[in-house]
């Protein structure tokens, strides 16, 4: 379905769905392996503090859970969208470029060598997916731009040769880092202090406004490279703005829950379904729409097999799989 | 906080009340329970409460210290693999050891809970002590430390007396045992922790500990790594007199099979039929340790009749 993508039909769909999400986030936080009246809930959430056990479980433990699965979802979806327009390829996720690869390793390594200060992962996770990020760039471009083929090249080659180099790294961890490491490949949203999501939201939400001020030149971009340079478009320009921007918001939501996937594939494809290809509609449907699933996800990795809590990549991986053949069926036929 | 009111007299009245009403109150008030911060066995800083009464364990080797020290009543909750004492069971499970639920641990109202950094992430024990609860954390990579652990358990849990009581049982033990096999030749022993791939134990391991301290060689000093991967190939010049099997669920073949597989029967061990079954205990650095101990030298080192 093809929604004109007028001022007024972006607001309506944005507040549309940014109600769905709250509404999302009401019912999640009702839900997890302590059964708690919804009174109980109420009253945490209204008076906001206290030591009852309520307050501690919803505002300690579940919103901030919830609100990292928000942002997160928001980042990769939007990142996956993005890059499917950059590279001009429906299978392209944020993690086809290596990025994700690149934050392992970094994770990894800082494991291997630091160990103890847990702190030190995240950042070092982020500064393998920029590392990642540079390389691939530096090796993908052709004639002093970026053009999708030898992207795409780069970045999976790149992606290959990190993952063999996490495995390698991986035997010779001790076992007690290979667990924990492992909860990190699969992507877990259950480990992150508040703190973090205070840097992190900011950041998340300017980068996806970044992407969004290039939104016009998204749509032209899908036409191809020469037809968008022939219509005025900075294609170089917008090109590297919007690798730049995606593989940000992908290192930013690797480096702190790990290789969540599926999401940054099937996000953008679902949104087109509901509201066409005009990236000013696109982008805040696949963000609002990737935060909706991922709290959903994590919601039922928490709550399935309670008291165990799935990892939600793992999650995310069962649902979307027979999703994304659904989707694949649903357009062969 | 003088309020402006109507009367002044009312209002320092009012005002005195509750001055009165407040030092009354801290006075009946327990006095806050005294801390004291320390550093555990994976050398974090802890800030221990005084006297800690509800337990949570997070890995079921501190479930079996805890229960022998007496304190089983003081366990509100374990792990889904805590399974001794049978006891253990039935107490409220807050799920997985590498994963277990947050929120579970919370409803529990722990005033301690207890890890180790061979079954759980550090990420859970500092999310833990985010949310209030310190975690205090225990660990062994040899026989000796853990008797170590026990002591330090017993002493972080007001038990110090049990403690040194129980530690002397094994170490008694343990004597009785080095005696019995002092001065006999040691077998070379393969620990087989999977068979397809062969992967057995490094050097440096807790298990490798056990082997040695029970009489035995543990094959491969030079490979390197926890789990090192192995070859028939390289197997066969290492020659081991025994091969020791896990008895655990998972490993189903039956030791006769052995017999057939290649590579595997032409090794002098399972020619002679020197292949046995070592109960799981002896990766549980716990009471029953001692127990694996000693099954493990009574098949090294047989009995004379």
């Amino acid at each position: 379905m093809t929604v004109p993508a007028t001022p007024r039909n972006v607001i309506m769909v944005s507040v549309t769905m940014f109600l769905l999400l709250t509404l999302v986030v009401l019912v999640s936080l009702t839900m997890g392996a302590v059964h708690l009246p919804l009174q109980a809930v109420w009253r945490a959430l209204v008076s906001r503090g206290g030591n009852s056990e309520a307050a501690v479980i919803v505002l300690q433990i579940r919103l901030p859970r919830i609100l990292l699965a928000i942002f997160v979802g928001a980042a990769l979806s939007v990142a996956g969208t993005a890059l499917q327009a950059l590279l001009r390829n429906p299978l392209a996720d944020p993690y086809v470029l290596g990025i994700s690869s690149g934050a392992a390793v970094g994770a990894i390594f800082a494991l291997w060598i630091g160990g103890r200060i847990a702190a030190a992962s995240p950042l070092a996770a982020f500064a393998g997916a920029m590392i990642t990020m540079v390389w691939v760039y530096l090796l993908g471009r052709s004639g002093g731009r970026l053009a999708s083929y030898t992207l795409i090249l780069a970045g999976v080659i790149t992606a290959s040769f990190l993952s063999a180099i996490i495995l390698f790294m991986l035997t010779l961890l001790s076992t007690r880092d290979v667990r924990g490491i492992a909860f990190w490949l699969m992507g877990d949203l259950s480990v992150t202090p508040v703190a973090e999501l205070r840097i992190l939201a900011p950041a998340i939400l300017l980068a996806i406004a970044g992407i969004y001020v290039l939104a016009k030149d998204l749509n032209v971009l899908l036409l191809g490279s020469e037809e968008a340079a022939h219509l005025g478009v900075n294609v170089a320009r917008v090109e590297l703005g919007v690798y730049i921007l995606a593989s940000l918001l992908t290192g930013i939501a690797v480096s702190t829950s790990g290789a969540i996937g599926y999401l940054g594939l099937l996000v953008p494809h679902l949104g087109r379904m509901l509201v066409g290809n005009d990236h000013r509609l696109l982008l805040p449907t696949a963000a609002l729409g990737g935060a909706i699933l991922l709290v959903l996800s994590d919601t039922l990795a928490r709550t399935a097999l309670a008291p165990s809590e799935l990892p939600v990549g793992a999650v995310t991986a069962v649902a979307g799989a027979p999703v994304f053949i659904y989707l694949l069926r649903k357009t062969a036929g | 906080m003088k309020t402006k009111g109507r009367g002044g007299t009312i209002a320092d009245g009012s005002e005195l009340l509750t001055c009165v009403l407040v030092a009354t109150l801290s006075a009946l008030l327990p006095a806050t329970v005294s801390a004291r911060t320390v550093k555990d066995q994976t050398s974090r800083m802890v800030n221990l409460p005084e006297n800690p009464h509800r337990l949570v364990s997070l890995a079921p080797n501190i479930t079996e210290i805890v229960y022998a020290l007496g304190l089983g009543d003081e366990l509100v909750g374990d792990t889904d693999n805590c399974d001794f004492p049978p006891q253990a069971t039935s107490k409220p499970h807050v799920g997985t050891m590498v994963n277990p639920s947050l929120e579970r641990i919370v409803a529990l109202k722990p005033d301690l809970a207890l890890g180790t950094p061979e079954a759980n992430r550090r990420e859970t024990a500092d999310q833990l002590e985010r949310l209030g609860i310190p975690v205090y954390g225990v660990t062994a990579n040899t026989l000796e430390g853990t008797l170590a652990s026990i002591e330090d358990l017993g002493k972080v849990l007001g038990r110090a007396a049990e403690a040194t009581r129980l530690v002397a049982e094994m170490q008694a033990r343990i004597d009785r045992i080095e005696n019995r096999i002092k001065g006999q030749p040691e077998p070379k022993a393969l620990f087989v922790v999977w068979y397809r791939p062969l992967i057995t134990i490094g050097p440096h391991t807790f298990i490798a500990d056990v082997i040695r301290a029970a009489g035995g060689v543990p094959i491969g000093e030079n490979l390197k790594g926890e789990w090192p991967r192995l070859t028939l190939e390289e197997l066969l010049p290492l020659d081991p007199d025994v091969i020791l099997f896990p008895k655990t669920e998972s490993f189903s073949p039956s030791l006769k099979e052995f017999r057939g597989l290649p590579g595997w029967k032409d090794l002098r061990a399972v020619k002679d039929g020197r292949m046995y079954f070592v109960s799981e205990t002896i990766e549980r650095s716990g009471p029953r340790l001692v127990d694996a101990m000693e099954e493990l030298a009574n098949i090294l080192h047989p009995r004379q009749p």
